[in-house]
């Protein structure tokens, strides 16, 4: 298993390496002048010129590439073109803030889809059943910021429960990050959770379906055993890699709803980046998002062989 | 269950909530009474973006200049008239051959780290600018040497005369007096020291960035403990923070909406005419474009008051000149009345049939967006159809740079001096002449106007030159819009300028 780990690990720097170049060019595609956007729309020639020297934007791409390289070997990934500060500090400042509401979002979707999916599975073609699905439904359907803006209006702006957006630190007052919290991450997490409860429902109606089972059952075990001890068991395996992979995506993936609830996260920091064609902060946010991507499925198929036997890593 | 059920109950859900409660009243305001006569409090205002940095002389982003009115200090400053007046210096004289501007500096005055601020701090600063090229480099084409001749005296020596030198020196903070230190240690990125009403304190990047008052300000001390900014960047949930009292200013206002909240009441809010123009260019360096009856013939397509309508809910005055009405060098030329035969005719005389505009808008400015729809039908009208194409802005100056359009719409914001009006856009092989606009009189006349020192003479210049532009419809403007800003009830002395500058120093909130 150490050595399983260790090969992983080498094989997720070729892979990263490859990211790098994938961005790298794939910015070299993409239309918009960095030097343009950070002078806005006063300047003179002179003034473009040493700007885009300063950046070294007006060096040749394999060169500009290398350097790059090199110095992220290093842990050095540069500093960006608008603010001047190393990108590296930049992507972790936004770290607490991202972290701490996509596992938030994930743990409401879990509450939700859990319980939902079971249920609905359990009771295939009840009313539970139906309305579990009505609601996965409605879910997959409505793009999260319309759910964001709808719960700003009635929790935020009717009830006068919540703030309506903002951010605080859950170091520096938890209650306070509990009240931002909330919103968006019930907005994120009611599409996660909705994905989720089908998911655990289909998982647990295919297991309800093998053989063990109706021999468990025939044996004369009591249904909440059956269910627990075998159904819940194998049905959950493939769940955790779906919770691992939206647990991921969600540290890279929240921009729009960030941006919203004006959530000083990862998915804004590339957001402005992107705007403002910051290619140093961009090309950090995206190499940190597919290191997390790879740690990720590092740990679940670690997770695997721990829960199912049947597995084992070489 | 169908989706027009789904919406249906979700109306119902969001109805109860509405019958069930009130709204809350909650009202946050952070910071605590200071002792001495001042109210105090700390403001907190929502602004539509984060400062890509802090250093002055590097941002051009209008979301630092927010912060950083209230942090730095410039030689001379623009009144609420947009008048230089006196800010760091307290008077200047000017050589007979107005080639020599020396300009004496308040005493006393100190960086917010309380060392003194001398005049080889401006040195420092305007000699920086030059030297690395920064963005307001340009704004000191005509300046030969600033030296420091003693500790209270600055000496600015041209090659030309320069008559809109004070604006150039102070029109924006983009030309502040910076600290040498604070720059050589790079700290001015994040946590600059200026010498105006208040000084950074803390700044949390993609979440607030707070202010607290600078107590040695050499001006009428600043009535609020702090400021802190937040960045908001949907308008909705700026209102939102706005009403529910997270926030008791924002320049962020759903502009659909202003009009309602102006009648309801509920929290101030104040629109005033700015010195911003929007408009529409057509690229010279294509067919049939550089003809000028097309341009004229666009022209008189267009129904102002309707663009302005669709473009800014009303909160816009419609302008066939650049400058504003209020503003001393306004000029009142409106040839172009909502005449389409007249533009059909034009066509015909241009020869001109079938004409497919490329029309490019951005949707940084959303108000481009809308205006081009408008455009778009006024033209159809008179038989040229507008393709329509949103860019974001980055891709938009790109284009812009390599001349890829055939018309564009945008505007150019807070502008002083006639020359920021014209020179830049509409001389030939200016910085910002992407139209490739060029009539030699026209040239002729803004260089003139740049040196001319007798101001009577020197607006009948701009408006010979400014006439000559509407004529040949180098840039067909459409309208000012005004400065939309809101506040909360509690807020008191905040005064909204015409340049958007946003000055804090003498607000107090009651508490």
């Amino acid at each position: 298993m150490g050595r399983f780990v260790l090969r992983r690990l080498l094989q997720s720097v070729v892979v990263l390496l490859g990211v790098t170049l994938v961005v790298f060019l794939l910015l070299q595609l993409v239309p918009g002048d960095p030097v343009r956007v950070a002078l806005g729309t006063r300047f003179d020639q002179q003034t473009y010129d040493a700007l885009r020297e300063r950046s070294g934007l007006d060096r040749p791409l394999v060169v500009q590439y290398l350097s790059y390289v090199g110095h992220a070997l290093t842990g050095d990934l540069g500093v960006s073109f608008r603010s001047g500060q190393p990108v590296t500090s930049i992507v972790l400042e936004r770290l607490p803030a991202t972290g701490s509401l996509s596992v938030t979002a994930v743990l409401f979707a879990l509450l939700v889809a859990f319980p939902l999916g079971v249920l609905s599975a359990m009771r295939s073609g009840s009313f539970v059943d139906h309305a579990a699905r009505v609601f996965s439904q409605f879910g997959v359907s409505v793009p999260d910021f319309w759910m964001g803006i709808m719960g700003i209006l009635l929790f935020a702006g009717v009830l006068g429960w919540l703030p309506p957006s903002g951010y605080v630190a859950l170091t520096d007052d938890p209650a306070g990050w509990a009240s931002h919290v909330a919103l968006p991450a019930a907005a994120v997490g009611l599409v996660t959770a909705s994905i989720l409860t089908r998911f655990i429902r289909s998982s647990v109606l295919e297991v309800l379906a093998e053989d063990y089972v109706r021999t468990a059952e025939a044996k004369g075990l009591r249904r909440r055993v059956v269910i627990v001890r075998h159904v819940l068991r194998n049905a959950l395996i493939p769940v955790v890699t779906v919770v691992a992979v939206q647990l991921a995506s969600l540290v890279g993936g929240v921009i729009v709803i960030e941006v919203l609830f004006a959530w000083p996260g990862v998915g804004r920091l590339t957001y402005d980046a992107v705007q403002a064609r910051d290619y140093p902060v961009l090309q950090g946010a995206v190499l940190f998002v597919a290191t997390l991507f790879l740690l990720m499925n590092l740990l679940v198929d670690v997770l695997y062989a721990r829960l199912d036997p049947r597995i084992t890593l070489r | 269950m169908t989706r027009s059920r789904i919406v249906a109950a979700a109306l119902a859900v969001a109805l109860t909530g509405l019958a069930g409660c009130g709204a809350g009243d909650s009202v946050d305001v952070d910071g605590d009474a200071t002792a001495g006569g001042s109210a105090g409090g700390t403001l907190t205002a929502a602004i539509g973006g984060e400062p890509d940095q802090l250093d002055p002389h590097r941002t051009s982003a209008y979301y630092s200049f927010e912060v950083l009115e209230n942090v730095y200090d410039t030689l001379v400053e623009p009144d609420a008239d947009l008048k230089m007046g006196p800010a760091l210096a307290t008077r200047w004289t000017t050589s007979s051959d107005q080639l020599t501007w020396t300009f004496t500096l308040r005493e006393g005055v100190t960086f917010s780290d309380g060392s003194p601020l001398t005049s080889e701090d401006v040195v420092y600063s305007y000699q920086r600018i030059i030297r690395e090229k920064l963005n307001a480099a340009y704004k000191f084409a005509t300046v030969k040497s600033v030296t420091a001749p003693d500790p209270a005296t600055v000496v600015v020596t041209l090659t030309a005369p320069t008559p809109n030198l004070l604006a150039n020196l102070g029109g924006f903070k983009g030309v502040a007096i910076v600290e040498k230190s604070n720059v050589e240690s790079g700290a001015i990125k994040t946590r600059p020291v200026g010498s105006g009403p208040f000084t950074v304190a803390s700044y949390t990047s993609g979440d607030t960035i707070k202010l607290t008052r600078n107590d040695a300000y050499w001006g009428q001390k600043p009535k609020l403990d702090g400021v802190t900014f937040t960045f908001v960047k949907d308008p909705t949930v700026a209102l939102q923070n706005l009403r529910g009292g997270e926030v008791q200013w924002t320049d962020n206002l759903p502009p659909q909406q202003v009009p309602a909240l102006k009648e309801a009441g509920e929290v101030a809010v104040t629109t005033t005419p700015s010195t911003d123009y929007w408009y529409l260019a057509l690229n010279e360096g294509r067919e049939p474009y550089d003809d000028v009856n097309v341009r004229r013939a666009v022209a008189f397509a267009l129904d102002r008051e309707a663009i302005t309508k669709a473009a800014k809910f009303g909160q816009a005055t419609a302008n066939q000149t650049a400058i504003p009405q209020g503003s001393s060098w306004y000029y009142d030329y409106s040839p172009y009345r909502h005449d389409p035969d007249q533009a059909r005719q034009l066509l015909g005389q241009a020869g001109v049939k079938g004409l497919t505009l490329d029309l490019m808008v951005t949707s940084e400015y959303p108000e481009t967006v809308s205006a081009a729809q408008v455009i778009a039908a006024q033209l159809k009208e008179v038989g040229i159809t507008v393709k329509i194409r949103t860019l974001d802005f980055a891709q938009w100056l790109d284009e812009q740079g390599k001349g890829n359009f055939g018309g564009f719409l945008l505007g150019w914001l807070g502008n002083i001096d006639p020359d920021e009006f014209y020179y830049a856009q509409h001389r030939t092989g200016g910085t910002f002449n992407f139209h490739k606009y060029s009539n030699p009189t026209v040239d002729t006349l803004l260089d003139q106007a740049r040196t001319q020192t007798d101001e009577g003479v020197r607006k009948q210049t701009y408006e010979r030159a400014a006439k000559q532009i509407v004529d040949d419809a180098s840039y067909i403007y459409l309208y000012n819009p005004d400065v939309v800003q809101g506040w909360s009830k509690k807020v008191t002395g905040y005064q909204v300028r015409t340049d958007r500058a946003i000055r804090f120093r003498d607000v107090a909130l009651a508490r």
